[in-house]
């Protein structure tokens, strides 16, 4: 056993902190900070993200026939970690998610001009499976894909569909037999934004974070752009929510605010002798985030292990997902409780603290109890298969 | 990384399991629930297979010190609540001797350890918060020390032949290994019956050779022992909180209500969930502490994250459980009872969840 970063990834850790401070440039600071591009898009994110790609840094894990470096899955989190520490929203539902699966069941196209594309950062995806009546039981999902001479052709309606409005593709889940049981009748496509057939409508959140409502109104896709067999959709969609569940709950960006926020609070005098971390009930709250912290990234270093022997399990990714969405909830009240009424002031004053990324992490945390896989149903998988109890009704 | 166990660690494991599941029946653990809680044969039969030398060096006889050896043996003890309490002795004792004392005393007193001699501590003082400042004293007389003061908590200490106490002194603060007869030890009945003792030092003189450590590193020495007791006494928790969720996961899949077995619940089935999810947190922050301390790295915030851990997962797992089991959770012929009780103590010994957050509060914010 040996539960420690060794030193060329400690090594590593370094030149990718040195790398993107070179990377985030003033113009790329100040593109993020409007707020159309929160969650990336604009020209000076997709160039960064195609900078990123051509110096080999989005695949580290993937296979050389990518592109990539066959570096472990250990190198790829202390990439994706280090990145999401600069505040930088990097689409790792794309590259640690969607990326992988096309590689591993992709057609020969989708290999060649997908999967390689998404490594050198000039591909981005939206993920459709929700729909309005199909949430939480995903597998009654009703956007249709019917076979034809040549290819598909696919109408529905889905819904969340996030980075949608700067999207390429879509990694479509669809119906293709209706006959069979909800499950069993599923295909997944990669479908093309800049199809006429496609268009979507925002939906603004609570977070200031854009999603949207895509619509596929007779999209014809070829034969090349189904993923996997044909009605053997859901395996994959289990398989990249398991990799979803585990990018959601990095470790990195909560502790990156603990650490700011200690640093504030050491720094912040409240009266002629004391600083705020000076009162007792400040320290404890953040004695109480940093032993959650301990626990999160242990349990996403155990998970990038297991990822590394190929079997990821169902359980623990649940346990993942679970522990550090209702985390990051507790920890982002508690560090708010610390800067106290400071927290809630918006990015515009001089009064504001930490360019009020305290302030916008608390919004946008709300969204990951119920996103990638809602919580309940986490709990039913780990009754189920890490506790071997019967099947919840 | 690799969170993966070492083949002879899986084995530790397995020979333990077979040993103490035949070892801690029902009915034997019913015969210690109301006499002194400690069974000489398991001791015995863990000392013929070698392992009470988990965590101790080959010199002595051990099997090598690694500290997740140790720790397997006593997830091992809280899973099937053993009648033995031995921290104290292979903890507190073996651990610290081995790192702190020299080669002549660790040979002596580290192989008759492993051999079942019984050793212990006495460290904790009733209403003193901080251990590493104890209050027992003692005042140095030539190459004598004169010792005075009250401990309580220390195990077995009735059939220990010495126990190792902190003490401050003009030197600072000294870990010194005082033969029993030398102090008065009184019995105390805890809420799981474990064999406590209060022992009272009035004036006990004691050659100054008793000090286990070289000069000047007394108080290392017992930041030391404390570190490694905690997280020891953690594994303890972790294999009483296993335990209760696995018996948690098998009645609730036997017991049936309104005609369907009550696992098939949600409100059921979710509270076990968060029992899996709340045990797998405190062996990985486990895992990490006693590998730390392997490393020689300076381990006092893993300890106390450890023991956060380890408090809050004893009290939330116990009265979920109970909970869970409706009525069966209490009957003292079933067997969760014992370990709800054991909970409380894991809970409390060492301080509580909120005064650990308290101290690691403290390093926190001064020690960056």
């Amino acid at each position: 056993m040996l539960i420690q970063l060794n030193q060329k990834q400690i090594k590593l850790q370094t030149e990718l902190q040195e790398y993107f401070e070179n990377l985030i440039t003033p113009a790329l600071k100040s593109e993020l900070n409007q707020p159309e591009y929160f969650e990336g898009g604009g020209p000076e994110f997709k160039k960064a993200m195609r900078t990123m790609g051509s110096d080999g840094w989005i695949g580290l894990s993937w296979k050389k026939e990518f592109g990539g470096k066959e570096l472990s899955s250990i190198e790829q989190y202390i990439f994706v970690e280090t990145v999401m520490r600069t505040g930088f929203p990097f689409p790792f539902l794309t590259t640690e998610s969607v990326g992988p699966m096309i590689a591993e069941h992709g057609s020969e196209w989708a290999k060649e001009e997908i999967a390689t594309k998404i490594l050198k950062g000039e591909l981005i995806f939206g993920i459709g499976y929700s729909e309005p009546n199909s949430g939480t039981d995903l597998a009654s999902l009703q956007t249709k894909a019917i076979k034809q001479a040549d290819g598909y052709l696919i109408n529905g309606q889905k819904m969340w569909t996030s980075l949608a409005n700067f999207s390429d593709y879509i990694w479509l889940a669809t119906r293709t037999d209706f006959e069979a049981k909800n499950h069993k009748g599923i295909s997944m496509f990669i479908v093309p934004t800049n199809d006429p057939g496609f268009s979507m409508s925002a939906i603004n959140t609570l977070g200031d974070v854009r999603t949207n409502a895509t619509f596929y109104d007779n999209i014809h896709v070829p034969e090349t752009h189904l993923v996997g067999d044909l009605n053997q959709g859901w395996s994959l969609i289990t398989s990249q929510l398991n990799l979803e569940r585990l990018a959601l709950v990095n470790h990195g960006p909560v502790e990156e605010l603990y650490k700011d926020v200690l640093k504030t609070a050491q720094s912040t005098k409240i009266n002629n002798d004391q600083c705020l971390s000076d009162l007792s009930w400040v320290k404890h709250n953040f004695a109480k985030v940093h032993s959650g912290i301990e626990a999160l990234k242990l349990i996403c270093w155990k998970q990038t292990w297991i990822m590394e022997s190929g079997q990821l399990n169902m359980a623990e990714a649940s346990v993942a997902k679970v522990y550090g969405s209702e985390f990051f909830i507790e920890a982002y009240r508690l560090l708010m409780e610390i800067m106290g009424e400071l927290s809630i002031l918006k990015n515009d004053s001089d009064l504001t603290i930490l360019n009020a990324r305290l302030e916008r992490m608390y919004r946008t945390a709300s969204i990951l109890t119920f996103g990638g896989g809602t919580n309940e149903v986490q709990r039913d998988i780990i009754a189920m298969a890490g506790l071997l109890m019967p099947r919840t009704r | 990384m690799d969170f993966s166990e070492q083949l002879h660690q899986a084995e530790i494991r397995d020979s333990l399991e077979k040993i103490l599941s035949e070892h801690c029946s029902q009915e034997n653990l019913k015969e210690y629930d109301s006499k002194f809680k400690h069974d000489k044969n398991l001791l015995s039969l863990l000392s013929r297979n070698g392992y009470l030398g988990l965590g101790l060096n080959e010199k002595y006889g051990g099997s090598g010190e690694d500290l997740y050896d140790l720790g397997i043996l006593f997830e091992q003890l809280g899973y099937h609540a053993a009648p033995l309490s031995l921290s104290g002795c292979l903890v507190d004792v073996a651990q610290t001797m081995q790192k702190f004392s020299n080669e002549r005393s660790c040979k002596e007193i580290l192989s008759s350890i492993i051999a079942g001699e019984i050793y212990t501590s006495a460290i904790l003082e009733p209403s003193n918060q901080d251990p590493e400042n104890p209050m027992t004293t003692a005042t140095i007389k030539n190459d004598q020390l004169i010792i005075s003061g009250t401990k309580y908590l220390s195990e077995i200490s009735s059939i220990a032949k010495s126990i190792l106490i902190s003490v401050n002194s003009s030197e600072g603060v000294l870990l010194v290994l005082v033969e029993s007869d030398k102090v008065k030890l009184t019995e105390l009945t805890s809420t799981a019956n474990s064999p406590l003792f209060k022992v009272e030092l009035d004036s006990v003189r004691i050659s100054k050779e008793s000090i286990i450590h070289e000069q000047g590193r007394g108080l290392e020495a017992l930041r030391y022992l404390i570190q490694i007791n905690m997280v020891m006494r953690s594994y303890i928790a972790l294999g009483i909180t296993e335990k209760m969720t696995s018996l948690v996961a098998g009645y609730t899949s036997e017991r049936e209500q309104f005609g369907r077995v009550i696992g098939t619940f949600q409100a059921v089935s979710h509270r076990a969930a968060d029992c899996f999810i709340e045990l797998e947190c405190l062996r990985l922050v486990n895992q990490q502490a006693s590998i730390n301390l392997n490393a020689n790295l300076d381990c006092e915030n893993n300890a106390l994250v450890s023991k956060i851990w380890a408090g809050n997962a004893c009290h939330k797992i116990s009265y979920s459980a109970q909970h869970l089991h409706g009525g069966m959770g209490v009957d003292k012929d079933y067997v969760l009872w014992r370990y709800c009780l054991l909970a409380k103590e894991c809970e409390l010994i060492n301080g509580s969840a909120s005064q650990n957050i308290d101290r690691l509060g403290v390093n926190l914010t001064t020690n960056q």
